[in-house]
């Protein structure tokens, strides 16, 4: 955030000019519109009539301004009015210090036509939840105008305005007339309201008494039962049980298949390329890109990714002894040695009821670094479905360890384990090690579709309990798009064949 | 500005959910739940009719002061409440405001609609006490021969009065909780402001028995006038008419009040959301 600060002029990194961004991005995707227009989509296109625009952003721009020491109080007021300096709670008198401007957004335009399902992304701080502020009015532009057309319901925090002290059924009404219905429409929706909140017998008790869940079930079933004409939502589906963010997802493709509006603001990238028909990508307040959310969502993962990889880049650069094995270990070594010759059945139990201890210098072998390599050989980050991808495992044992097993595991950005292979599994004995080297997990024909996956590395004794070294997470890569790879959704490439055998016999 | 009043139609439910809330929650806790609110002005009633008519003696005793402080001191809880309830309205509601739209003036006008409930509710105990605990000089309530807090058709003035009121606390109410979103003390000095304002608005004593300027005092400070003008038809209402130009002055200036307020509170309302 603080880069932003005094420097509103920024260029991003991927695109100087927000509008040529999405030229870009639209790259192998039918119908990419103007520069300056939003994309049409399939779903747009297949109406005669222009769609509907029903958010516009017009050269929107928010300035908060971050009032450090701001005169809250009279007294407060009174005594900057004088020039004097303001007094701290000590009493002790403080510089006054100036006030810091900081743009929430800059020059952002975009449209949104009835139907479509925008995807709003960037790191954290890039304006996601102010674009979604505007569009509720909870917030008004510094500069630039905002016009939304239709009933707007936001997700923005679920149970918002219940009160603990009414029912259940008290605090639908309630909140359903905070979203503009009126008691005779909410009435019409209570059945329907209360069984998708699961809620049953307890609608009459005091909200007080739900759990955090009910509560959260409740709100959610006010707020998309009131016939929204626009949905905004910001991670609201990140809580609650599984069960019932799955429910919530079906509900939201249900809406968006009868019309209704959504701009869903989300760092779960999974959720946006499954839900979304268009993404739009926000750094520090500018929109670097703005098209189909699947090339968005690559082009923001590859970003993401390069700078993940400069910093880490950098922070080995900064302290190069730190990845080689520390000096300090091989005495840490010998104390465990001491346990082990005395305890040793007990020590090689421990770990297997402990969990797996990270990156704890147990024992003798330490995974010192893991590099993903392509086809070409060479060390890169990003990777294409369908092509060689090798994950390469540098250890470091300081002392010889017999039979060791070494397994990875990749993870999906949204925590799903894909697998977790090891050298046990697949047969390979590693009689013993000493000194440093690496291990290979070459995979052929990467299965993966396009996404960022992390990589969580092991190595354990012969016992695959016994764990002498486990990073969680030790590196990520980033899948992309192959041309002639055509499937998007979901997570991997199943080969299969598809054929058709109409019923001739009628 | 149509675009205002469409949109209000829209929310219409809200001002009622919003006043259902703040009675339900207000009485939810006690057994006896209104009627609580009314021990207060009671007792109240009580300890300043023993003080103005029996330790001040007789001479310069107020006839029928039960009556004469009660009919008073009801609107002014009316306003108490109002007041410090709308100063806190927005604030309180930080949590609303700033996750979902709708019109934030119902806040305030809630406020104001929930204690006016509370002040009608409370009426018939004043009636009551106008028929019972009479003293022998003033007369049955209903005869003509009543001097004091009678039952008649000057009662019939009571809406334009209640409207008048509500006007001007919906104005202040507008002033007051927005203020008090810039300016966090505000609530401070208000419940300061309000001991003060409580003996400069003819509550305990008579506004037309004062001899150094009652009007300038009308002006400054509409709750005198109102009382003044509830006073006229709950108990000096033995003869003749109300001064009905003084009631349509009031209410003039309350309006004057409550367009400034509403303007104050529109263009400060643009900023709710990020300020609070």
């Amino acid at each position: 955030m603080s880069s932003a600060v005094g420097k509103p002029e920024q260029q991003s990194i991927l695109g100087p000019d927000p509008g040529n961004g999405q030229n870009g991005a639209s790259n192998g995707h039918k119908d990419s519109a103007p520069a300056t227009q939003p994309v049409a989509h399939s779903r747009a296109s297949n109406v005669s009539e222009r769609p509907l625009k029903v958010i516009k952003f017009s050269k929107v721009s928010k300035r908060f301004i971050l009032r450090h020491e701001r005169p809250r109080s009279f007294q407060d007021m009174l005594v900057s009015l004088f020039g004097l300096r303001t007094l701290s709670r000590r009493g002790v008198a403080m510089p006054r210090p100036a006030n810091e401007e900081f743009w929430a957004l800059r020059d952002v335009n975009f449209s949104i036509y009835a139907g479509e399902a925008v995807g709003i992304i960037g790191e954290n701080g890039s304006g996601k939840s102010t674009t979604l502020k505007l569009v509720s009015r909870i917030l008004e532009p510094t500069s630039g105008s905002v016009s939304v057309r239709g009933k707007v319901s936001a997700l923005l925090e679920l149970g918002t305005g219940f009160h603990p002290e009414l029912t259940g059924r008290e605090n639908i009404f309630l909140n359903g007339s905070l979203l503009g219905l009126s008691r005779k429409e909410m009435a019409a929706r209570y059945d329907k309201i209360v069984d998708f909140s699961e809620i049953g017998e307890f609608i009459d008790t005091p909200i007080k008494h739900y759990s955090s869940g009910m509560v959260m079930r409740l709100g959610f079933a006010v707020a998309i039962n009131v016939d929204p004409d626009i949905l905004l939502t910001d991670e609201v589906l990140a809580v609650g049980d599984e069960a019932f963010q799955r429910k919530c997802l079906d509900y939201i493709s249900m809406l968006r298949r009868r019309g209704v509006t959504i701009v869903f603001v989300s760092h779960a990238l999974d959720a946006v390329r499954s839900l979304c028909s268009r993404a739009i990508w926000l750094d520090h307040g500018r929109m670097i890109a703005d098209g189909p959310a699947g090339s968005v969502v690559d082009r923001y993962l590859a970003y993401e990714n390069e700078k993940h990889t400069e910093r880490l880049k950098a922070e080995q650069d900064n302290r190069p002894v730190n990845m080689p094995a520390a000096p300090t270990v091989p005495e840490a070594m010998e104390t465990v040695e001491d346990d082990e010759e005395m305890l040793p059945q007990e020590a090689a139990t421990e770990p297997s009821q402990a969990g797996p201890p990270p990156h704890a210098p147990r024992a003798d072998v330490k995974i010192t670094g893991i590099t993903f390599v392509d086809g070409s050989g060479a060390s890169s980050q990003v990777f294409r479905t369908d092509e060689p991808l090798t994950i390469r495992l540098h250890f470091h044992a300081h002392d010889r360890v017999e039979d060791p097993i070494f397994g990875v595991a990749i993870y999906t950005e949204g925590g799903t384990h894909v697998n977790g292979p090891n050298t046990r599994f697949a047969g390979l004995p590693i009689p013993a090690i000493e000194g440093t080297g690496h291990v290979d997990y070459h995979i052929e024909r990467l299965p993966l579709l396009a996404g960022r996956y992390f990589v969580t590395v092991a190595v354990t004794g012969s016992e695959m309990t016994d764990i002498l070294d486990h990073q969680f997470h030790a590196g990520s890569f980033v899948v992309q798009p192959t041309p002639s790879v055509a499937e998007r959704m979901g997570l991997v490439l199943i080969p299969a064949q598809w054929s058709v055998h109409p019923d001739t016999e009628a | 500005m149509l675009a205002r009043a469409r949109q209000s139609i829209l929310y219409r439910d809200l001002l009622y959910n919003l006043v259902v809330r703040d009675l339900k929650v207000r009485y939810k806790h006690s057994f006896l739940g209104f009627f609580w609110s009314l021990l207060n002005p009671l007792l109240l009633m009580a300890v300043f009719t023993f003080v103005f008519s029996t330790l001040l003696g007789a001479s310069n005793a107020v006839p029928m002061y039960h009556i004469f402080f009660l009919c008073a001191l009801l609107p002014w809880n009316w306003c108490a409440s109002s007041t410090v309830g709308t100063l806190g309205s927005i604030v309180n509601n930080g949590h609303l405001i700033k996750k979902v739209y709708f019109p934030r003036e119902f806040l305030p006008f809630s406020v104001v609609a929930s204690n006016m409930i509370n002040y009608l509710l409370s009426l018939p105990a004043l009636l009551i006490f106008m028929l019972t605990f009479r003293s022998p000089e003033a007369g049955d309530a209903f005869s003509a021969s009543c001097k004091h807090a009678c039952i008649n058709g000057h009662l019939l003035w009571l809406p334009l009065l209640i409207l008048t009121q509500a006007v001007f606390l919906v104005g202040l109410g507008f002033f007051l909780s927005a203020l008090n979103v810039f300016f966090r003390d505000t609530s401070v000095l208000v419940e300061v402001g309000l001991n003060a304002w409580f003996f400069l608005t003819p509550i305990i004593y008579d506004a037309r028995s004062l001899t150094a300027f009652p009007t300038l005092m009308y002006y400054l400070n509409p709750m005198a006038s109102i009382i003044t003008n509830y006073r006229d038809i709950f108990y000096h209402n033995q003869a003749g008419s109300p001064d009905l130009l003084f009631m349509l002055r009031t209410l003039a200036e309350c309006t004057i009040i409550l367009i400034a307020g509403y303007l104050f509170f529109m263009r400060t309302s643009r900023s709710f959301g990020e300020e609070i």
